[in-house]
């Protein structure tokens, strides 16, 4: 017995009403005057049924299951002896959790104390007759519920209506989750990040030009006071998602204009894919290739220039992040361009205008929305990105503008702050929540110009 | 189509007519058009006079458009299009090699059945053609074409206080004027529409159509139409076309009182198309 088969046997009976419902249907149009004289169709009459079996039924098992924990862990606790009562709140978690390891993996013979075994089989009596409780009711609820349903089969029951209404509610609870979802993250990053700010100053951090994460551990340690200047990070992330646009604005745009304009429908065929395919290789390959091919290039040609190059750049990040980015840009440009319809283009002709000036003056002007929207999704995108600047861009909080040192962003920091032993609460992991507080907020900035750009230009356009 | 109708056609060797002018501004010779393998217009010869209005008339598919789109060599820009004969205007060929069919569009100007104006403004789009061409040297030259040729659209005094609003902010006839004062502003010798009203409602038809009229001063203009009324309004001559052969054409008032070949009778009295 477990909840599994219950649900199973749930889904069972509930199809096996569905087809009781259809033939009750069917039986009851006979007696009066045929299927036309009822309100809905058969399947919609054992939809209904089957709704009334199915819904209660799982709401009763998630229930049970919310709630019999704490109402075993109380009838057990009377079960554990004494002696651990008097140690405390966390002996007696241990003693639990003992108790439970070995009830769930089967094993009550594993504990050798005879107290501890009798509380364990306690547990386990308590867990079955749980279980035989839920199936009973379980089984009862949608044999009684299908029954009533069942009963409700008249000509002029509107079950066409009522089974829309609970598809319409399900579908709503499917999109709240999926918000409520992003509220929970939003909500988790603020809380951690206001201890954070309880912490440092958020004047500090937003202002300060200084970050050093290291904070004394113990208290003779020296040199690592902490710092929490969070511009160098963001002028890193600005640094190398203004290269990445550099490479990615043009050259995606460009390879949009050709796709759209020049390539014949075979060469488009084959290369619109292929340019597609740029944005479903995994960051991590761009970032060995950002680190261990184009970094020690630049490097080289750097040096044969006469130029310092640090041997892990901005420039690297930057310029292998554009590549990855192309495909946003061409491919979204490349949409917005072959939907400016084709009188717009033979007006332009009839002119007497060649197509690049037709490309440039009309054509191009008419898709600016999709396109200026594009190119922010691209760098929302870029300032998101993790793996590439991981692996190619450095640790180092450096203040520059050069994109030949190397940077660090907010995102790598991000990485550094949580990865490694820290405890969950100290200054330096919350100061990962602060960032990634930080950073979500620009991106929220971004989209919203994004989209109220292309709002206003299509109002003006429509 | 009847039999008799389906046998006239067949034994259509020539148009009916006189298909050429004394003051011809542009000539079709023995045209055919192919697209791919399928033949569109079969061997149509046919003059546009100087300061004339041609109406073209026929049941749809019969190749109107197509024709259209041959004598400012639109047709180049679909590939498929293959176009036999020859066109001239004012004596020259326009589909030999030292043409730039470009240049040529600039000369031989098109108003598109659906008014197609730029993502641009009011202002923009008169101004766009004049400034592909260079034929303002100054801010003020320029202000003066867009000014008169969306007057001599009728649309100056409608427009005046907006130039700037987007073309797209105009009514139906709005835009579709604004596509004519576009295509006077290059200064072109002919216009040629395709169904330039068959978007509009009939008071901004009766506005094209008046405006059709006074154009005809300064230039030959070519209009498909599917109104046989307008047709009848607009044209002094008119040309029938049917499954892509010209079959006859003639002074208007001649084709509508008095047609020569019976599908042409059969289309103007309204038994098809
Ligand atoms: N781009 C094209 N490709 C292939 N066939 C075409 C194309 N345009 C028109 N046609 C064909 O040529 C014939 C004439 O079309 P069209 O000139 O548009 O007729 P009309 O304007 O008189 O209605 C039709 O049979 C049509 O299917
Ligand atoms: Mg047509």
């Amino acid at each position: 017995m477990s909840v599994t088969n219950l649900i199973l046997v749930t889904l069972l009976l509930t199809f096996l009403y569905f087809v009781f419902g259809r033939q009750k249907a069917f039986a009851v149009a006979k007696t009066s005057g045929g299927l036309q004289g009822m309100h809905s169709l058969p399947s919609h009459y054992g939809a209904y049924v089957a709704v009334w079996c199915a819904l209660p039924a799982l709401a009763i098992i998630v229930g049970w299951k919310l709630f019999e924990p704490t109402v075993i862990d109380s009838m057990l606790a009377s079960s554990i002896p004494d002696s651990v009562h008097e140690l405390g709140e966390k002996s007696v978690a241990l003693y639990r959790n003992e108790i439970n390891n070995a009830v769930d993996s089967n094993n009550i013979a594993s504990l050798t104390d005879p107290v501890k075994q009798a509380t364990a089989t306690r547990l386990a009596s308590l867990q079955n007759s749980a279980m035989l409780g839920l199936f009973v009711l379980v089984l009862c609820t949608v044999i009684a519920l299908g029954v009533f349903a069942l009963k409700r089969i008249t000509p002029d029951m509107t079950a066409r209506h009522r089974v829309e209404s609970v598809v319409r509610s399900f579908l709503f609870i499917s999109a709240t989750i999926a918000i409520l979802t992003t509220v929970g993250i939003v909500l988790s990053v603020l809380f951690e990040s206001l201890r954070f700010f309880s912490q440092v100053n958020l004047i500090d951090f937003v202002t300060g030009l200084n970050w050093s994460p290291q904070t004394a551990i113990r208290a003779d340690q020296v040199g690592s006071t902490g710092a929490f200047g969070a511009i160098p990070l963001f002028t890193g992330t600005l640094l190398i998602s203004f290269i990445a646009m550099l490479v990615a604005v043009p050259f995606g745009l460009m390879s949009a204009i050709y796709l759209a304009e020049y390539a014949t429908p075979r060469v488009r065929a084959i290369v619109k894919p292929l340019l597609e395919m740029l944005a479903g290789i995994p960051t991590v390959v761009y970032g060995v290739f950002a680190a261990l091919t184009v970094a020690p290039l630049i490097k080289d040609i750097g040096s044969a220039v006469g130029l310092s190059v640090a041997s892990e750049s901005a420039l690297a990040a930057g310029l292998v992040m554009g590549i990855m980015i192309i495909p946003f840009v061409s491919s979204l440009s490349d949409d917005v361009i072959t939907a400016v319809p084709q009188s717009m283009r033979d007006g332009s002709f009839g002119l007497g205008a060649t197509h690049s000036e037709t490309i440039r003056k009309v054509v191009i002007p008419a898709a600016l929305p999709g396109i200026v929207g594009g190119i922010l999704l691209a760098v929302s995108r870029a300032i998101g990105e993790t793996m590439i600047v991981v692996m190619a861009a450095g640790l180092a909080a450096n203040l520059t503008a050069n994109p030949l040192e190397a940077v660090t962003t907010v995102t790598v920091q991000i990485v550094t702050l949580l990865t490694g032993d820290q405890e969950f609460d100290s200054t330096k992991t919350l100061a990962a929540f602060a960032l990634g507080l930080m950073l979500f907020v620009i991106t929220l900035v971004l989209n919203v110009i994004a989209l109220y750009v292309v709002r206003r230009y299509r109002e003006q356009y429509e | 189509m009847s039999s008799a109708a389906e046998k006239a056609f067949e034994e259509l060797k020539e148009t009916v007519g006189r298909v050429t002018v004394d003051n011809p501004k542009m000539q079709a010779k023995n045209v055919d058009v192919f697209y791919g393998d399928k033949q569109a217009i079969f061997d149509v010869t046919c003059d546009i006079g100087k300061n004339e209005v041609i109406a073209m008339i026929g049941p749809s598919g019969c190749g109107k458009s197509t024709f259209l789109r041959c004598m400012n060599r639109m047709n180049d820009t679909i590939p498929s299009c293959r176009v036999g004969g020859d066109i001239l205007l004012e004596g020259d060929s326009l589909y030999s090699s030292s043409v730039d069919p470009v240049m040529l569009r600039a000369r031989v100007g098109m108003v598109f059945q659906k008014p197609n104006p730029f993502a641009k403004s009011i202002y923009d789009n008169v101004a766009y053609g004049p400034r592909i061409h260079g034929l303002a040297n100054n801010r003020a030259e320029l202000d003066d074409i867009v000014e008169s040729s969306l007057q001599r659209a009728g649309l100056f005094d409608e427009v005046k206080d907006r130039l700037n609003a987007p073309g797209t902010s105009l009514s139906g006839g709005q835009q579709q004027r604004l596509c004519i004062a576009r295509t006077i502003a290059v200064n072109p010798e002919v216009i040629l529409m395709d169904e330039p009203c068959s978007a509009l409602d009939p008071i901004a038809t009766a506005r094209i159509e008046e405006l059709i009229d006074e154009l005809r001063e300064n230039y030959a203009i070519a209009i498909v139409t599917h109104s046989m009324q307008q047709a009848a309004r607009v044209s002094q001559r008119t040309a029938y076309f049917h499954l892509g052969k010209l079959v006859e054409v003639g002074e208007t008032k001649t084709i509508f009182t008095n047609p020569t070949h019976e599908l042409t009778e059969n289309y103007i009295t309204g038994r098809f198309g």
